[in-house]
């Protein structure tokens, strides 16, 4: 279960570079804007991996724990980064 | 080549090189490479560094001792005491002083509760102290007391698993290459025989029990008080007269054995391992229900290191099996690289916490790799974090931030209290005789200092990083690494859901397509 898991994480890490490079060919943001953007990613999917071991181990309380510690405050950061820095009217 | 194949191949260039010529296209490769190789290096770099810090820092400032620290005395252990119907007519005073100061009943006596341990009753309305738990308490206890083992686990050395007995040393010495496949092969073959963890230290007199001590309480003694019924009686003075008679029937003996008189060869290294306690049943504490899994705990601590012991004699060299009896296993533990010594007065192992329970043998083998004392900033945080102190049902833990080398807990003031104590090493004492006191009184193995503990995680990664991520942390954010514990659902005790958790962990064992927590799984357990 936690090799699965594993698997599924490398593929979410690599799905998420790719979107990040396809992301700084397409928009142009300040160099913070991208140190948020990208640590708002890290923390997200440090978060799904967190949670989802925690799950795996019959743990939910620290799942969603994970979930609202780790991904939240991720997604959030992603969220106003995008909101405040991407350039209006972008077409990804 | 057929011209279909040719001409896909054309197809092919052509379009590759259409990606290729357009810029954008190149410019998304160029970097999808380059974060892609540099998360892939901080992964591999991180991972990396973590496993470093797992292997531990050579710890070089334990022990630290006080000038007069001496070897401790085995009878002057709790398990001794409590065992010993003759330090109890010696030492009454230990008794009356318990009983005065903690119990406020000065004709408390630990002795005389002895045999009803563990033989009470169940409370089917009480999780954890259900007919079911019992049940699973009495099995888990079921090998120690059908072999003389239950003696061992008093301390009491020379028994049938811990024997001293040479007869099986081989005559002809069998010669490893170098001393890492010595290493390696006393690790190997521990760890086939249920070892999770085997560190190999030099045999040090500092933690050797000096004199060793005997109570004199024999197997047929124990299954004379069986047949008679004595863990029934509950009223005290009918147990002292039981207790009584039994003495004048048997009439054991105790000895104090010395190292150089009594014990059969000289050792010179000490072979120190581990076995593990289940995770779910340890988190069911205090109850009667771990009392299963550390019942199979002491199971395993004998068989393990018997037949290490064996083993190592079949290989030409004299060896003896070990389990609470000749030596402080929790320093050993350390000596031999395997953890820290804790507040809750455990050995804290990575990966394990103090979830486990240990064993040794002694040997005169020294063709070996010794082991160091090596630090994973566990006793550091301990100083902060106070978990197991707080669980604790009989307050037996010293709460004082920092180690010392004398105990300092409630009425330590009291002229002979720290009678128990090994004082003048520098560590987390506790009062044993509270936490036997509690043990007598819940019918239990209590475990809730185990249990609670930070470090007593399942074996999954995310716990490992915190391990490995342990030592470069500041020690201000420990108390709040120590809170975060409990908040994420770890280490609460006293908790009935932890007690109907354990009961369903057997669903799916019919595959267990994880093999989690199987012996026998492929890699390292
Ligand atoms: S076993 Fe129980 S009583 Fe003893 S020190 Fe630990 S928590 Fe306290
Ligand atoms: S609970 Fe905390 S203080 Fe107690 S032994 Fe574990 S880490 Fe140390």
């Amino acid at each position: 279960m936690e090799l699965l898991e594993f698997f599924i994480m490398g593929i979410l890490f690599t799905l998420g570079v790719q979107a990040f490079a396809y992301l700084s060919i397409k928009v142009k943001m300040p160099w913070y804007a991208w140190a948020g953007l990208i640590t708002g990613g890290l923390t997200l999917l440090f978060g799904i991996g967190w949670a989802g071991s925690s799950f795996i181990e019959n743990v939910p309380q620290s799942g969603s724990l994970g979930l609202t510690v780790f991904c939240l405050p991720g997604l959030l950061l992603m969220a106003f980064i995008i909101r405040k820095y991407l350039p209006k009217g972008t077409r990804l | 080549m057929t011209n279909s194949k040719i001409v896909a191949d054309d197809n092919a260039n052509v379009h590759s090189e259409g990606l290729l010529d357009n810029p954008e296209r190149r410019k998304l490769f160029k970097r999808a490479a380059i974060g892609g190789g540099v998360v892939l290096a901080s992964g591999l770099g991180a991972f990396g560094v973590g496993r470093a810090s797992i292997e531990g820092k050579i710890d070089k400032s334990w022990p630290d001792l006080a000038d007069d620290f001496k070897p401790f005395p085995q009878r002057d252990t709790m398990w001794s005491y409590a065992g010993s119907p003759h330090l109890m007519m010696r030492h009454p005073e230990r008794n009356e002083q318990f009983g005065r100061l903690v119990k406020n009943d000065s004709r408390y006596n630990f002795q005389l509760q002895v045999p009803r341990y563990e033989h009470k009753g169940w409370d089917n309305s009480r999780p954890g102290f259900t007919q079911l738990d019992t049940a699973l308490q009495h099995a888990g206890w079921c090998p120690p007391h059908k072999w003389d083992l239950r003696l061992g686990a008093m301390g009491i050395p020379d028994t049938q698993w811990f024997s001293w007995d040479q007869s099986g040393v081989d005559h002809e010495q069998y010669q490893f290459g170098t001393k890492l496949e010595a290493s390696n092969a006393i690790r190997s073959a521990a760890r086939l025989f249920g070892a999770v963890r085997c560190g190999i230290a030099k045999r040090d007199k500092r933690w050797d029990y000096d004199p060793i001590y005997n109570a004199g309480a024999t197997v047929e003694m124990m299954e004379g008080a069986e047949r008679m019924g004595v863990s029934k009686i509950t009223d005290p003075q009918e147990m002292a007269k039981a207790m009584q008679g039994m003495m004048e029937h048997f009439k054991p003996e105790d000895r104090e054995l010395s190292w150089e008189k009594d014990f059969p060869f000289e050792p010179k290294t000490v072979i120190v391992m581990a076995v593990p306690m289940d995770y779910d049943n340890m988190a069911t504490a205090p109850s009667r229900t771990c009392a299963g899994t550390v019942g199979d705990g002491y199971t395993k601590m004998a068989t393990l290191a018997s037949q290490m012991a064996q083993f190592i004699q079949g290989l030409g060299y004299h060896a003896v099996a070990s389990g609470n009896d000749l030596g402080n296993s929790v320093a050993y533990g350390i000596a031999a690289g395997l953890g820290e010594g804790a507040r809750n007065a455990q050995l804290i192992v990575p990966g394990y916490g103090p979830r486990i329970r240990l064993c040794k043998v002694y040997t005169d083998f020294d063709f070996v790799e010794h082991d160091k004392a090596r630090s994973w900033g566990i006793t550091e945080f301990c100083k902060t974090c106070k978990k197991c102190a707080d669980a604790c049902p009989s307050k037996a833990l010293d709460t004082r931030e920092d180690t010392n080398y004398t105990f300092g807990g409630e009425h330590a003031e009291q002229p002979g209290y720290t009678w128990n104590n090994h004082e003048g090493i520098k560590k987390f004492h506790s009062d044993s005789k509270r936490c036997f006191d509690y043990w007598l009184e819940s019918d239990t193995d209590c475990g809730a200092c185990i249990a609670s503990c930070t470090f007593n995680e399942p074996d999954y990664w995310h716990h490992w990083m915190i391990v490995a991520a342990n030592p470069f942390v500041p020690s201000a954010l420990h108390g709040a690494m120590s809170e975060m514990h409990p908040a994420f659902g770890y280490g609460s005790t006293e908790n009935p859901a932890k007690v109907a958790k354990f009961w369903n962990t057997g669903e799916g064992m019919r595959v267990n397509p994880t093999n989690r927590n199987v012996f026998g799984a492929v890699g390292r357990s």
